[in-house]
């Protein structure tokens, strides 16, 4: 297995942490942080994976603007999942 | 309690019955960069061969999305259109008078005033340079809206969102939806079919950088748009 194989496996192993990990938390605060984390993984799986400009957009909308947005709602609709 | 257990059950045997063919089609794909898989064979050799002088962008991605393909960009600068709309019809009204958001930190602050302008250029960068490397209006324009959201969240909503009056705002976010059907429509007369973009090779430039500048500002707008929308203030 060459390192950029090795690379790719970390990343999808984190996603899928990332990815459990935000369906099982109540907290919405934290899922929102969460997402923003898998997004920027992903943004990572993007740039490897030869594709500049879906990362950068991963980066800008995943990890940027929805977090944003995310947390913005959950502050005007409360924080915990009921 | 037994109801919430067979529940789960359920849920845990549909989501294993889901898995079985998912991953038996993920299996069957054909490796990545295999030169005689399906993706390969069949248009794309003609794009990659002819598609700079074709589609009037050095940048194959560009040139995909924007011309061979721009009826689906169309159709997703609709989308984002659209959802600015339903979020502004439902949230828009329910802003409350004079109450923003929470002061950031000060380093939050001075890092957001700092990098403002420098990300400004970058947005700007991005949407002139979609045709010759990696990104574009779409992805300079999320960029930019990146910008208004973080300049908001430092100076308030009402500072940013006031720079423009609503009216103005509005033409902003329809630009991407305006441009791109005018350049849809220029195409009948120019080549015979929806976003055809003529011999010139200077108008082709022309249209494609209009279609780039237009996804950018629509594009920013809209999302910074949203954003206004859920957090902002209402100004009197």
């Amino acid at each position: 297995m060459s390192p950029t194989d090795v690379l790719d496996l970390v990343l999808l192993a984190l996603l899928l942490t990332c990815a459990i990990g935000i369906a099982r938390l109540k907290d919405l605060a934290a899922a929102a942080i969460l997402f923003s984390a898998y997004s920027f993984i992903l943004c990572l799986v993007w740039a490897h994976r030869g594709a500049p400009d879906v990362a950068m957009t991963e980066a800008a909308v995943g990890a940027g603007i929805t977090t944003v947005l995310f947390l913005t709602v959950i502050s005007r609709v409360g924080r915990r999942e009921k | 309690m037994n109801n919430r257990k067979s529940a789960r059950v359920l849920t845990m045997a549909l989501m294993a019955a889901l898995a079985v063919p998912l991953t038996y089609g993920v299996l069957q794909l054909p490796t990545p960069g295999q030169a005689d898989a399906p993706a390969h064979s069949n248009v794309s050799a003609k794009y990659i061969e002819a598609g700079a002088e074709l589609a009037g962008s050095e940048n194959l991605v560009t040139g995909v999305l924007l011309n061979f393909r721009a009826l689906d960009t169309f159709g997703e600068v609709l989308v984002i259109f659209t959802a600015w709309l339903a979020v502004a019809a439902v949230a828009g009204g329910a802003r409350e008078a004079g109450q923003d958001s929470i002061p950031p930190s000060p380093i939050v602050d001075y890092v957001i005033r700092l990098l403002g302008p420098f990300i400004a250029i970058f947005a700007v960068f991005v949407i002139v340079n979609g045709h010759v490397l990696p990104g574009g209006g779409f992805q300079g324009g999320v960029v930019l809206g990146a910008m208004l959201i973080m300049l908001s969240l430092v100076l308030g909503t009402g500072v940013v969102e006031g720079v423009f009056s609503d009216r103005v705002w509005i033409w902003l976010r329809a630009a991407g939806v305006l441009v791109f059907a005018m350049v849809a429509l220029l195409g009948l007369p120019a080549a015979g079919f929806l976003f055809g973009l003529g011999q010139a090779p200077a108008l082709r430039q022309a249209l494609m950088m209009a279609l780039e500048l237009a996804i950018g500002v629509g594009g920013g707008a809209v999302l910074a748009g949203l954003y206004f929308s859920i957090a902002g203030t209402h100004r009197s």
